[in-house]
């Protein structure tokens, strides 16, 4: 039995609806050696601001139990050494690409797309008004509906390609956040990203990051994202991108029956490099088991 | 933006060969002093690949609630098929994989990283490790002794008992004529007593592999038998006068620190390997930055071997 992949997330088109968290794939390069990148829905890649970023002081990771912190702080080189090597790099490929982007400010979210606007490897952006790591702008922008508005009307100005919303978990109501992304004019809402969340070291007495706080991810987080998206499914209209915690393909089935249209598999392949190809196989599997024909009908098809 | 190999000997940007992963089967894994464990795992494709200061991102069975894999160098490669790590139990994964048994398979990633470069012209290097970071070491000191290289090792540790890794270099000294070992105890019970840095410091200096040379056997702690049968080589020109043109570290981070410090004053190369927090292993994270004077680096890739005048100034 052959079964129907394709998924369209709000305006692009994916061959399957697999593909990398933020930050956790680099632009596929490190991860070329495993997966094939070509094979997958698409690629999201690391964050983009538009100057180089530093990051935070290490320790930037702490294992914690069935999951990790980080608080890597959205290093990289900036958007314009962004399109020179990850971009390039990825000109050899097909699979479409989903470009991370941050910023301090409302204006610099709006540059970096601009910056990007004539690239054509670009196939959709995905705005990071969520990472719990840096101080300014990042989750700030994330956690109110004005100010989500705000970052996401402008950007929806700026470009008319496929434009997705990255929300944090870290609110009181996911639901009137999703919704403010949608009348804002996002076309898809990626979540979650991580949870803000600390880890001590009872022997030297002090944080084990050195930043002191960071951002939650892996298996432990899943129960949160599996419920946001299940919230978020029942609150807007356009398609979401579920992530948090997948491990496998079966995790996966569980983010298309709450709701997501397409999955992103993120902490999952530093455990396992050929994660996000063996979660692939196993929504394939699964359909097969159950006789399912396409995707598609899997997505919401949560009964209760 | 490929990190250059390190192809012992050779100075070269090609990729390095691709990591892998590889189910490997546990062949023994022993206690070699309190907290220290030696494991041989069978994994043909990594044992074939890997290179001196490379390591393995290891799996284990049993520890599916930490999700993270663990960083350990190649001490050793037996017949070309097995891995041998030691290792020092600090938490629970050391600790669980000490009780692995025979028979086990672990899921290992490797090899990563790059590991020691030696510059070709080097006629004579120093080796200085410090507790299980002498691990690190050994496969460094078969290639050099291979190609010839002049090579003085100084291992330190806390106590005679702690010299895990003494016996393999013990091998490799007594079949080659041109390696020799000097050793430090905290507590005195093999070799000097005290830390290896007054040891580093003779050494560079060009005194203490010489006495050992004179003697035969040295109360500076040299090890008996290991004497060098000629003469070092012609100091090379430089800030300070000194037998080495490459020393490599690996142990505790204020020994390297030291041992970088007393290398600055020479003209000799001097790397260090380091130890950071690592998610990925490969690049992507960038969890294991470190500062360099070229900015950060991330040391799955472009270490964990520094050029020390980089990484510790
Ligand atoms: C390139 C490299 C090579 C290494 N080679 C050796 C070796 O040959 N022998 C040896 O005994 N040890 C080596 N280490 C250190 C070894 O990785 C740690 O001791 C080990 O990860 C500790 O895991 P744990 O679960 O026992 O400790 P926990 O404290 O329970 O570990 C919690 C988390 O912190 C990480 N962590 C804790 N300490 C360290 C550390 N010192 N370095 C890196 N990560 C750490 C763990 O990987 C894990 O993610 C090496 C480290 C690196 C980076
Ligand atoms: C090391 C690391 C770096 C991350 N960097 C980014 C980032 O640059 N931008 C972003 O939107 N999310 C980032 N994230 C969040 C992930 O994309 C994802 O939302 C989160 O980790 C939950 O998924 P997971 O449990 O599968 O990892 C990062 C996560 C990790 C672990
Ligand atoms: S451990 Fe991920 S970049 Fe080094």
């Amino acid at each position: 039995m052959s079964v129907a992949m394709q998924v369209d997330l709000g305006g692009l088109l994916m061959e399957n609806p697999l593909t990398t968290a933020s930050g956790t794939f680099g632009s596929g390069r490190e991860y070329a050696a495993f997966v094939d990148l070509d094979a997958l829905g698409a690629i999201t890649t690391k964050g983009v601001s538009l100057k180089p970023w530093k990051g935070n002081a290490t320790p930037r990771i702490a294992e914690t139990p069935s999951g990790m912190l980080n608080s890597i702080g959205l290093q990289n080189p900036g958007v314009d050494a962004f399109i020179e090597t990850d971009l390039a790099f990825l000109s050899a490929y097909k699979v479409p690409v989903i470009v991370n982007v941050s910023g301090h400010s409302i204006d610099e979210y709006v540059q970096v797309i601009e910056r990007l606007e004539g690239e054509d490897r670009v196939g959709a952006y995905e705005v990071n008004i969520s990472c719990p790591n840096v101080d300014a702008g990042g989750m700030a922008f994330g956690c109110h509906a004005p100010s989500v508005e705000a970052v996401v009307s402008r950007c929806r100005s700026a470009t008319k390609r496929p434009l997705f919303v990255k929300l944090t978990p870290n609110v009181t109501s996911i639901a009137e956040i999703a919704r403010a992304a949608q009348d804002a004019g996002a076309d898809a809402i990626s979540l979650i990203n991580t949870v803000l969340g600390m880890a001590i070291d009872a022997h030297t007495r002090k944080p084990v990051l050195a930043r002191a706080v960071g951002g939650l991810s892996g298996p432990a987080i899943k129960p949160i994202a599996l419920r946001m998206v299940y919230e978020a499914y029942r609150a807007v209209r356009i398609p979401l991108l579920g992530m948090g915690g997948i491990m496998s393909g079966q995790d996966a089935i569980e983010f298309l029956l709450a709701g997501a249209t397409a999955v992103a598999v993120g902490t999952a392949s530093f455990v396992n490099p050929r994660a996000v190809a063996d979660c692939k196989a196993g929504i394939e599997a699964y359909c097969v088991r159950y006789g399912v024909k396409d995707v598609n009908e899997l997505i919401g098809g949560l009964i209760c | 933006m490929t990190p250059p190999t390190h192809e012992m000997g050779k100075w070269t940007d090609e990729p390095s060969l691709c990591p892998a992963v590889e189910v490997g089967r546990v062949a023994y894994n022993r206690r070699l002093a309190e907290g220290l464990f030696e494991i041989g795992i069978a994994a043909p494709g990594i044992a074939h690949a890997v290179m001196p200061g490379q390591f393995v991102h290891v799996r284990l069975p049993g520890m599916e609630g930490h999700i993270l894999r663990r960083p350990f160098s190649v001490f050793a490669v037996d017949q070309g098929m097995a891995l041998s790590l030691v290792y020092q139990v600090r938490g629970c994964g050391s600790g669980h994989m000490s009780s692995i048994a025979p028979g086990t398979e672990l899921g290992l990633l490797g090899p990563l990283g790059r590991g020691w470069r030696c510059p070709p012209e080097t006629r004579r290097a120093l080796l200085v490790g410090g507790g299980v970071g002498a691990a690190p070491l050994f496969l460094l000191a078969s290639a050099l002794t291979q190609q010839g290289v002049l090579l003085d090792v100084i291992l330190g540790a806390q106590s005679a008992g702690a010299q895990v890794c003494l016996a393999r270099f013990e091998r490799l000294a007594a079949l080659s004529a041109t390696t020799r070992i000097a050793l430090a105890t905290d507590d005195g019970s093999l070799g000097r007593a005290g830390l290896v840095t007054p040891l580093v410091e003779e050494a560079l200096q060009g005194g203490l592999f010489e006495g050992a040379r004179l003697q035969g056997v040295s109360p500076g702690g040299i090890h008996p038998g290991m004497a060098h049968r000629e003469g070092g080589q012609p100091q090379e020109a430089g800030k300070g006068p000194t037998p080495y043109g490459y020393i490599a570290a690996c142990g505790p981070e204020p020994m390297m620190r030291a041992v970088a410090t007393l290398a600055a004053q020479t003209d000799a190369l001097c790397e260090v390997s380091l130890e950071r927090h690592m998610a990925c292993g490969i690049g992507a994270c960038l969890s294991c930055v470190v500062e360099t004077a070229q900015g950060l680096r991330r040391s799955c890739v472009d270490g964990p071997a520094f050029n020390a005048r980089e990484v510790l100034s």
